[in-house]
């Protein structure tokens, strides 16, 4: 694996922590992200990932037929496609709808030869195991509109009319509950698929303290019965079932005595249905593969995202659902410097050995990533600056703790920290961002690149072949980009990892505030209109690759 | 920071706008393909042009936008279909910063931009990927597929498995633009 640098996101820790883990364990990968996954909060000045940003919805659409769908109509729609998108029952590819006795009649199809050319009935063929409608007795007359016709048939379940009845038996109760905790019954819209939503939360969190066995009911609807505003708590009346229980199990969905005559007249182990087949759906089916029906595709949805702690909006989508611009886009990688890795001793090795090679083997790869124990190697760090302000950046390693390490596993082999890592202990500069070089790279990039590229091989080269060259320290400036060496010493003992937590704390000059540019994502920062000076501080985690141990024979290219 | 990929510059055709096409890709019916300038075209690759719509006129049949890479062994093929009791073959169009891994067949009807498609995966025929998804490696997509933009799929049948960081689009234009710059003539 090719050297790496995550950033740390300090959602997972504490409020009063504000260190990371140590990098060695298992957990502490939770924590780190890659930087282009990392969002910016410019009120909070901190680093935000996915898993603390708060999610609201900002519309829904079909994944197959790209149709948004109005957010009025999603829960009616149970969520999925109305339209005429459904999933395999088998392997969850999409149908297509085929009429009968296909044109070309050559797919594999022979048996359907029933009317002409693109007549009636109907059905649903899957492209990638075909399966298809017929099988199990769905067709169709029109080619359109096939989800209505289908969802005559989810709605008449006897499940689904039972599980309506109780959405209605409760609704006077949640309604209650929810005014009596004096919050607005939030509408409709999208609600009940945000955890934060503080309504919803509210009122299930009453419900399933008031009446026992309920649990975790999700309130998920309010029916258009407007009855029984002032219902008490105690005059729930007594809920009776649509049906006995027994009928249920005539339905083919209880496992019990029609489940094992089947099981025992099976002969093939397809012809039971998988649990990932029968995950999807929303009510026990029965265990029968040639029982499986075809699913109407479940909406996706376009989200925002806001900070977890000052509510602003770091992502927001257009409206449009298949657009990929954003008109707010706060990502992390316009405000800290991104930072990659590289080992010189891998790539020289690769680049002299050969010239010509297309992708290297992976046996090769690793090997030649790899370190040995007991000796040290040089390693480079490319800061990229993506402000449009000088930044002046300071790096520093975070102490192992050594207690952690003979915690792990093999304690045996960590008395002491395995490797030790010189970095440049000054700070140095990282020049501004600016849009000409963009252009500069666009345009004439190949001489310039090609020159550069050579320089950079042959100076690194020079420095493995001699050793006297310094490693450690500023090597290269270029554009926005700044090189720094660091070298880390490995220890006779070393096994696992170099992977260590490195703190980089950068200060940025903003006196020339732009006015032009806000809120889209602007790298500059506008915080002050006298000149001012600001640091920002984050952990990174740096992986260099694995260690090798002693007792394997030294590659004589390395 | 990264090192140059080298091919022998022998190999390499280099055209005005900066497209590199391999004297060892397989390129049928060239008039039908357009290439939208720095796009590479592997060594082992096949393009198959020359299955164009019947009828008169000058068809377009390829399209290839900016800065996409069609990798070693690919098969680009347009889709085909019988529609009315009569065969014909559709037009394939892909968008810019589209890289195409090693040995993938694709018969997509349209290839939005900056979509990644991995090694060894088949993009079955009127496939559409929309701008800035993402196919990983050894992924069947059947016929007909929709990709949404910014989505993972993966599998066989391939299948939504993530949405992608909203950076996609920035971070696959710096990756395919700087692919094209380390991809470099060693002279020999």
């Amino acid at each position: 694996m090719a050297p790496a640098i995550h950033y740390y996101c300090p959602c997972q820790s504490g409020e009063s922590v504000q260190t990371p883990p140590p990098p060695h364990m298992a957990s502490s990968s939770a924590s780190f992200h890659p930087l282009h996954c990392l969002f910016f909060c410019e009120e909070c000045d901190a680093v935000r990932c996915n898993r603390c940003v708060s999610i609201e919805v900002s519309g829904y659409y079909c994944p197959n037929c790209l149709f948004e769908v109005p957010s009025a109509s999603v829960r009616a729609e149970k969520n999925r496609c109305a339209r005429n998108c459904f999933s395999c029952p088998i392997c969850r590819s999409t149908l297509q709808v085929v009429a009968s006795d296909p044109p070309d009649g050559g797919d594999g199809r022979p048996s359907v030869s029933l009317s002409n050319v693109g007549e009636p009935p109907f059905f649903l063929y899957c492209n990638h195991c075909r399966w298809d409608s017929a099988e199990v007795g769905i067709t169709f007359e029109k080619p359109t509109g096939l989800a209505a016709q289908l969802q005559k048939f989810e709605d008449s379940a006897p499940e689904s009319l039972e599980f309506e009845r109780l959405k209605e038996h409760f609704e006077p109760f949640l309604r209650t509950s929810s005014l009596s905790s004096s919050l607005s019954h939030v509408p409709s819209t999208s609600s009940h698929h945000l955890p934060t939503s503080s309504a919803t939360a509210a009122a299930s969190a009453a419900l399933a303290r008031d009446v026992p066995g309920v649990g975790k009911y999700n309130p998920l609807a309010r029916s258009r019965v407007g009855r029984d505003r002032t219902a008490n708590k105690d005059e729930m009346p007594e809920y009776k079932s649509r049906m006995e229980i027994g009928v249920l199990g005539q339905l083919g969905s209880e496992g019990d005595g029609s489940d094992v005559e089947a099981l025992r007249r099976m002969e093939l182990a397809e012809e039971i249905a998988s649990l990932e087949q029968r995950w999807g759906n929303s009510w026990t089916t029965s265990l029968r593969t040639s029982d499986l029906r075809p699913l109407r595709i479940p909406l996706h949805s376009k989200v925002s995202k806001r900070c977890p702690t000052c509510r602003h909006i770091l992502i927001k989508p257009e409206q449009k659902a298949q657009s990929v611009r954003y008109k707010i886009k706060l990502v992390a990688a316009n405000y800290l410097p991104a930072m990659t890795v590289a080992l010189p001793h891998t790539q020289g090795a690769d680049a002299a050995r050969r010239p010509q090679a297309k992708a290297p083997s992976a046996s090769d790869d690793r090997n030649a990533g790899a370190m040995m124990a007991g000796k040290s190697y040089p390693f480079h760090l490319a800061l990229t600056n993506p402000l449009y302000d000088p930044i002046q950046v300071r790096l520093s390693v975070q102490r192992m703790h050594v207690t952690a390490v003979t915690d792990s596993t093999a304690p045996e082999k960590a008395r002491r920290t395995p490797f030790a890592i010189s970095l440049p202990t000054s700070s140095f500069p990282v020049a501004a961002f600016a849009e000409a070089w963009e252009y500069d790279d666009d345009d004439d990039m190949f001489g310039l690149e090609d020159d550069e590229l050579g320089l950079e091989m042959g100076r690194t080269r020079d420095k493995d072949g001699k050793g006297k060259v310094k490693t450690v320290g500023v090597l290269e400036k270029r554009a926005n980009v700044t090189v720094v060496g660091g070298e880390v010493v490995i220890g006779k003992e070393a096994r696992g990892y170099v992977k260590f937590n490195m703190l980089v704390s950068y200060t940025y000059r903003s006196d020339d505030p732009l006015p032009s540019e806000d809120g889209a994502g602007t790298p500059s920062r506008t915080v002050a209109k006298t000149p001012e000076v600001k640091t920002f501080t984050f952990y990174t985690v740096v992986d260099l690759g694995p260690i090798l141990p002693r007792e394997e024979k030294v590659d004589p290219d390395i | 920071m990264d090192a140059p990929v080298y091919y022998s510059k022998a190999e390499f055709i280099e055209t005005d706008t900066g497209n590199k096409v391999s004297r060892r890709a397989t390129i049928a019916g060239p008039q039908n393909i357009i290439l939208g300038g720095k796009t590479i075209i592997s060594s082992g690759a096949i393009i198959r042009g020359d299955l164009r719509r019947t009828g008169p006129g000058h068809a377009v049949v390829i399209s290839l936008g900016r800065y996409c890479l069609v990798g070693e062994g690919c098969v680009m093929r347009p889709p085909y279909k019988t529609y009315r009791g009569n065969f014909n073959y559709y037009p394939m169009k892909i968008g810019d910063y589209v890289h195409i891994g090693a040995n993938a067949v694709v018969e997509a009807a349209t290839i939005g931009n900056h979509v990644v498609i991995g090694k060894n995966c088949v993009i079955g025929k009127f496939t559409i990927i929309k701008d800035c998804a993402q196919v990983a490696d050894n992924t069947i997509i059947p016929p007909n597929t929709v990709i949404p933009a910014l989505a993972l799929f993966a599998g066989s049948p391939g299948r939504f498995v993530e949405d992608l960081p909203e950076s996609t689009q920035e971070m696959v234009e710096s990756q395919t633009k700087q692919y094209y710059s380390r991809f470099q003539p060693l002279e020999r």
